[in-house]
């Protein structure tokens, strides 16, 4: 057994019966059909790219699209409903990089076959992918119609592409096809982001995203190769076997302890976290719905995912796991104090979502599986409703977003329900008591609190601070642009924005206010942006349902069994924790973290709504007093992060590039090379004038030469007679 | 009946290169096409009837099947699997190479064809050669076509990089032909015959020439490789041949004549001189990560969109010989596999920057930009490959690249090796470096050249910019047309089947590279353990030359 | 032929070696002094046969007919070189209408 030590000073073990005992995978060739959960969105990227070469001018890609992505939904479930949580299936589809060398010996062959492995982490990360990726498939066919016949196919091949990477991902039954899934989604990634491709801006935020997650990437790829080295596979049920048979399954002293360091860095990456963490927020110049896709719901998950499926091997150093708690702790919380200042509706949003991924790296660091995925899962509704709420104001307001030129949207015609539904998304985001996300939040926070470890403590206590400001940022917003008197200025943003007859850089339409140009009008959703969102919402309140069933009804967490019936079984027990201050830390949290929440939104609603100026006055008083002075700018300039990556490593890297440049073109090329090659003409040069273009000259020269080698050779000769 | 199709291989390309020397100037381009894909069927057959792709062995696998021999130089034609693949590589790039020129090459078109065929003839004679002479002249023979293409076709510098291109292989190849003659010579006094076979050659030289000869007889054969591939530092002439060459040769280039030196550098220098190639493995490796990441970074800097591919492909090629250099079969499979993919990948990034010159004759990325808006399927293309080029696991790029990495990484390793090596972790995070630095250099190139604002030569000068219709300013279509999606369509689809299914590939590549890495075990470990190679001579004893040298 | 080798005496050697030295002296002396193409190439001329006499000399000392075959190739392919020449003078010629060797001096770098 692997030492789980680290683990059991948060979770309790003797619940559980098979807590650590990863199951044996199961051979399931009969599941074959479940690689169509893969295919049927990689067919309708294939698809989306035949339309888009035949110049489609109509709905048909998001038709295309939206019918593979339910397909997936459908086979997911069918999937669910014939394995449940039983034994984990491996599905052989084909060979893809297996390579074997030596004798039969697991260490001189790679073996990386394109296969599946289905446990009951697998699906559930599944159903709420493929179920979110539909709903929002849906969403977008409304969302991006001002695209159709120039944008839409590219759009809707990059979403199938994406759904495609994100079920290879987390159906691997291997790292190195992980790492294919890994890399396809910031591909999806990079593609959507950079969707609006006449913005600058875009084109530069899909690329930090890109290379920030190669940054990332580089650590999963080394990490990988390392775990081969030293188990000899890098398939996940070899492995987890391997492990269980011992810690030193392994060979030589190469540092598995840097495995999971490795890891923690692709993952990182992926789920912007500390430091990788700035590329996300640029990422809200994609279309709103990969928003709340890929940067909300799913793909940034990705991180957690993995650290979830490798829970085994973080046990492999002592400090991996507190590493990871501490990153989450401290992202959870510098992420939510940048939010409190930013005036970008979807800005604060991504940086909620970083706040919140904050939180599940804390739960998997301080030892909670369970409390991680469930707040995966209840998150990836709320924030997915946030951001569609969000689309669907910048949709209705021509792209305005700006929470400073929005005001009573509630009283808006057409514009109620999303408000309501908006709320919603905020209460859960602030995690009001009895909410879904209350309860797995509270997993994670009395993990940490209830820990023996006292930095864990004071992570548990910073992230009851963070749930406070998380609640004052979000009703902010709320009370902001949903609230208040109405008021509101059209976006400058066209949706034809980089049609091509429209240059942004020539004719900006100036922000239009409703006072100046009375031919604004805000149109409300239809019902393909209607219904997902409202089943959105149904699934954000249902997300609460395994903790009731607990609570209530005294049944399972449908959420902890299936984590339990996984790798990452390990820290998926009951957690209770020790007493701190003389309450059981789960009252604790649960009082404390009610009451910051209503605290928060109370100076919400004192600032952003009851007294408006309320908010300029507490700026004024910051900035008036020299000890404070700081905190607001650095906050509103996002904690200088940008700038100091800017300094300390692009700009030393472009200096060095040009010297490097530089260096090449003259030192190497022009000196060393070209010096060589002018050799031969400069010795030339001194026999030139021999050489005068006159006949008789070169005979001369033949002659004197002749001489010269004839006196030579007489004068040898004469040397050797004495 | 492999024979015979070998000398077809060379024979056929001669044969059309003849009769397009002699056919009426408007034939020119359809003869000299069939006849590429003349060569190409000819090498699909031999690809279908080859007997040995899985047992690393050469076909035909005797030697006497020579036409002609005198002085030991005998025309014997032969390949392994590694030399088929690029061959099927080097044909499969040529057809695409002309159709592509038909519309850039409006002068001399009859010469033009001519050179390409004749290259495409000395190219595949250097992959088949099974005599060492038979290769060099070859190998050498190929500057001759590139001389005329470059400086004929290419761009306003043409003369000094094609005078810069040979005076550069031929100082490096004369290197190596010193190499090559002081092993026959050696052979010739100890066994009393001329004998230049690549096989016998290579046999005598790893087994009976002592260590300390080993070690520069490997320097003297890698000095004309390390030209031809071109490793740091030697590499400068590189980014200057692409960037003056005509679309074409950049892609044949690119796409074989620098594998020629990687083939060289697997086929000759490494099994000939086994302890060369471990005593120099550091040296040649830390300029492998040198080249990596310097050239990454100097790509990272470029304005001129060839020269940034011309860069991208000294990191690239670098990073293919770091895996040769890992010694380990898994290492070297993958740097065969990065030979074939990146000649894909570099050849249609080369094409597509070809195609945006043709229409607006710059390839400077400060003058183009936002091309998705004029040409979104050749934007389609360059993103594919870009992407394909920065190894996106899926693509051709990833198998290769990865299984270097991981050569690299083990390459310390004996239990995963089964036998210690020279390089470890931290060449691999080195050259893992290499990998972030290549989307940095190949996103900036794609942000700039496809998307963003339109930008277009002369744009600024009228006024209507963005409703005329005025910066195509060749007969060509705005955007790619079906000619043009046929040359890159292939090629992506080869990407992406590579990428999807290698595992034929290494399938393939696997024996040869065993065959080839066979005496490198025992001197590694050799190597681990004393440090040097050069202080014990008795190993040589047991070699069937050995009473020969000692006479 | 035998005979002829065995009748060798050094006084008539060293003589045919002091004429072919003379004769390309000559030669060597009116090349570099003259202007004159047709003059020039005469003196040519007659290096080549201060040359090729020495030749047949050495083949004498050696006993060797080697020498005397080689002159005797020498001296055909000499008469058509020298109608080739005499051609490119009169091409020369017209071109510039002088047969002054200086009129030709494009061989001059820079």
């Amino acid at each position: 057994m692997l030492n789980f030590s680290l683990l059991a000073d948060a979770t309790d073990h003797a619940a559980a019966t098979a807590i650590g005992v990863i199951q044996p995978a199961v051979d399931a060739p009969d599941l074959k059909w479940a690689g169509l959960i893969i295919g049927l969105p990689a067919l309708s990227a294939l698809l989306c790219t035949i339309c888009g070469a035949m110049r489609v001018r109509s709905k048909l890609p998001a038709f295309i699209t939206i019918v593979a992505l339910i397909g997936s939904f459908v086979l997911t479930c069918m999937l669910f409903q014939q394995l449940g949580q039983g034994a984990p299936r491996v599905v052989g589809l084909f060979e893809w990089m297996s390579f074997s060398w030596g004798n039969a010996d697991r260490f001189q062959s790679f073996s990386a076959p394109f296969a599946l492995y289905v446990d009951s982490l697998t699906l559930f990360w599944m159903l709420f992918v493929t179920g979110l990726g539909s709903l929002i498939a849906i969403y977008a066919s409304e969302y991006m119609e001002s695209d159709v016949g120039k944008g839409y196919t590219r759009f809707f091949g990059g979403v199938s592409v994406f759904l495609a990477a994100m079920a290879t991902l987390v159906m691997a039954s291997n790292l190195v096809v992980l790492y294919l899934g890994w890399e396809g989604v910031g591909l999806a990634s990079y593609l959507l982001i950079g969707y609006y491709y006449s913005k600058p801006s875009a084109v530069a935020a899909a690329k930090k995203a890109f290379i920030m997650n190669r940054i990332g990437d580089l650590g999963l790829a080394l990490g990988i190769s390392l775990i081969w080295v030293n188990y000899g596979t890098v398939d996940y049920a070899t492995l987890f076997s391997v492990l269980e048979a011992g810690p030193t399954a392994g060979h030589g002293d190469w540092m598995p302890g840097a495995i999971p360091f490795l890891l923690m860095l692709g993952a990182f990456g992926k789920s912007a976290q500390i430091p990788l963490f700035t590329w996300l927020p640029d990422a809200m110049e994609g279309p709103t719905p990969v928003s709340a896709l890929i940067h909300a719901a799913t793909m940034v998950t990705a991180g957690v995912y993995l650290i979830a499926r490798m829970y085994p091997l973080f046990a492999l150093h002592e400090d991996a796991l507190a590493t990871v708690a501490w990153v989450g702790g401290l992202t959870a919380f510098v992420a939510a104090t940048i939010g409190m200042a930013q005036y970008d509706m979807k800005r604060v949003w991504a940086y909620s979502t970083i706040s919140q991924l904050g939180y599940m790296f804390l739960g998997l660091g301080v030892g909670t599986t369970f409390g991680a995925g469930y707040h995966v899962f209840t998150h990836a509704f709320f924030k997915a409703l946030l951001f569609l709420t969000a689309g669907a104001v910048m949709h209705g307001f021509a792209g305005q977003i700006d929470i400073r030129k929005l005001s009573g949207l509630r009283k808006v015609p057409g514009f109620r329900l999303v408000s309501y539904l908006a709320l919603l998304g905020c209460l859960w985001l602030s995690a009001l008591p009895f909410s879904a996300a209350f309860f797995s939040k509270d997993t994670i926070l009395t993990a940490a609190l209830g820990s023996e470890r006292s930095d864990f403590q004071f992570l548990g206590w910073l992230g009851l601070l963070t749930a406070g400001i998380t609640a004052y940022y979000t009703f902010r917003v709320w009370f902001r642009t949903f609230a208040g008197p109405v008021h509101f200025e059209a976006g400058d943003e066209q949706h034809d924005a980089h049609d091509d007859t429209h240059d942004p850089h020539h004719a900006p339409v100036a922000g239009l206010s409703l006072g100046a140009k009375h031919d604004f009008h805000p149109h409300g959703p239809r019902w393909a942006i209607r219904i997902p969102l409202i089943l959105i919402a149904i699934g954000a309140v249902a997300a609460g349902w395994p903790a009731y069933n607990v609570l209530f009804f005294h049944g399972e967490n449908w959420v902890q069994s299936m984590i339990a019936h996984s790798s990452a079984v390990a820290g998926s027990g009951e957690v209770h924790g020790q007493d701190v201050l003389g309450l059981s830390a789960h009252l604790m949290t649960s009082i404390v973290g009610s009451t910051a929440c209503v605290i928060g939104i109370g100076i919400a609603f004192w600032m952003h709504l009851a007294d408006r100026s309320a908010a300029d006055r507490v700026r004024s008083a910051l900035r008036g007093f020299i000890l404070t002075r700081w905190i607001p700018t650095t906050l509103e300039n996002r904690w200088y992060v940008d700038e100091i990556y800017h300094m300390m490593f692009r700009l030393p890297l472009w200096a060095g590039s040009h010297i490097l440049h530089f260096f090449d073109k003259t030192v190497v090329d022009g000196f060393l090379v070209d010096g060589t090659g002018r050799v031969p003409v400069a010795v030339a040069r001194l026999f030139q004038p021999l050489y005068n273009g006159v006949l008789q000259g070169y005979a001369a020269t033949m002659a004197g030469g002749f001489v010269l080698i004839a006196g030579w050779v007489f004068w040898i000769w004469l040397r050797g007679n004495g | 009946m492999e024979v015979t199709l070998a000398y077809a291989l060379i024979l056929v390309p001669i044969a059309c290169a003849a009769i397009v020397g002699f056919s009426p100037s408007n034939l020119a381009k359809w003869i000299g096409t069939f006849g590429a894909f003349a060569t190409l069927a000819v090498a699909m057959l031999f690809a279908w009837t080859f007997p040995h792709w899985t047992d690393g062995l050469f076909a035909p696998t005797n030697d006497a099947t020579s036409w002609f021999s005198a002085m030991g130089v005998s025309i014997s034609l032969g390949a392994d699997s590694v030399a088929l693949l690029l061959i099927l590589m080097t044909t499969f790039l040529m057809p695409l190479i002309l159709i592509g020129s038909f519309t850039a090459i409006n002068e001399r078109v009859k010469e033009y064809y001519f050179w390409f065929l004749l290259l495409e003839a000395s190219m595949l004679g250097a992959f088949l050669a099974r005599d060492a002479v038979l290769f060099f002249v070859s190998y050498e023979f190929t500057m001759i076509p590139m001389f005329f293409l470059i400086a004929n076709w290419g761009g306003l510098q043409r003369r000094q990089a094609a005078v810069k291109y040979v005076l550069y292989s031929f100082g490096g190849g004369i290197l190596t032909l010193v190499g090559l003659l002081y092993v026959a010579m050696k052979m010739h006094a100890a066994t009393g015959e001329w004998n230049f076979g690549i096989g016998p050659m290579t046999e005598f030289c790893s087994t009976t020439l002592p260590a300390s000869e080993q070690v520069w007889v490997f320097l003297l054969l890698m000095a004309g490789f390390a030209v031809k591939i071109p490793l740091v530092p030697l590499h400068t002439w590189l980014p200057l041949v692409h960037d003056q060459a005509p679309t074409g040769g950049s892609v044949i280039l690119a796409g074989t004549l620098l594998k020629l030196g990687t083939f060289g550098e697997f086929r000759i220098a490494l099994p000939m001189a086994p302890i060369g190639g471990v005593e120099w493995n550091f040296v040649l490796a830390v300029l492998c990560l040198i080249g990596i990441v310097a050239a990454a970074l100097i790509c990272w800097v470029q304005h001129d969109a060839k020269k940034l591919v011309a860069y991208s492909s000294v990191t690239h090629i670098a990073f293919c010989m770091l895996g040769m250099f890992s010694l380990n079969s898994i290492g070297v499979t993958g740097s065969v596999m990065y030979m074939i993919s990146h000649g894909l990948s570099t050849g249609a990034l080369f094409l597509c920057i070809g195609m945006v010159y043709e229409r607006y004759h710059t390839k400077d990325m400060d003058e183009l930009g936002g091309l998705y808006r004029r040409m979104p399927i050749w934007s389609f293309f360059m993103v594919f490959f870009a992407l394909a080029s920065l190894g996106l696991p899926g693509l051709n790029g990833f198998p290769g690249e990865f299984y270097c990495l991981v050569g690299a990484f083990i390459a310390e390793d004996t239990a995963a090796t089964g036998y210690p090596g020279l390089m470890g972790p931290w060449f691999a995070i080195i050259a893992g470096l290499g990998l972030i630095a290549a989307a940095m250099y190949l996103l900036m190139l794609v942000g700039r050249l496809v998307w963003g604002p339109l930008r277009e030569p002369g744009a600024h000068d009228k006024d209507h910019a963005h409703t005329s219709h005025h910066a195509p300013t060749s007969a060509l279509p705005v955007d790619i047309g079906a000619r043009e999606i046929g040359i890159l369509l292939p090629l992506a689809i080869a990407c992406l089947v590579l990428g999807l299914y290698p595992e034929p590939m290494f399938k393939a590549i696997e024996p040869s590279v065993k065959n080839m890495l066979k005496p490198y075990p025992a001197l590694v470990e050799r190597y681990v353990r004393d440090g040097t190679l050069l202080n014990d001579e008795t190993e040589t004893s047991n070699s069937p030359f050995a009473d020969a040298t000692q006479k | 032929m035998t005979e002829l080798l065995a009748t060798y005496d050094a006084s008539s050697v060293n003589a045919a070696l002091l004429t072919s030295s003379v004769l390309f002296g000559i030669g060597l002396v009116g090349f570099l002094s003259r202007r004159n193409m047709i003059v020039m190439f005469l003196c040519t001329e007659l290096m080549f046969q201060g040359a090729a006499l020495a030749m047949i000399a050495f083949g004498r000392v050696h006993g060797n007919p080697d020498g005397q075959t080689f002159v005797i190739f020498i001296l055909t392919i000499a008469a058509a070189e020298a109608a080739l020449a005499l051609g490119l003078v009169v091409l020369l010629y017209r071109r510039r209408e002088t047969l002054d060797s200086e009129a030709w001096s494009e061989l001059k770098e820079c």
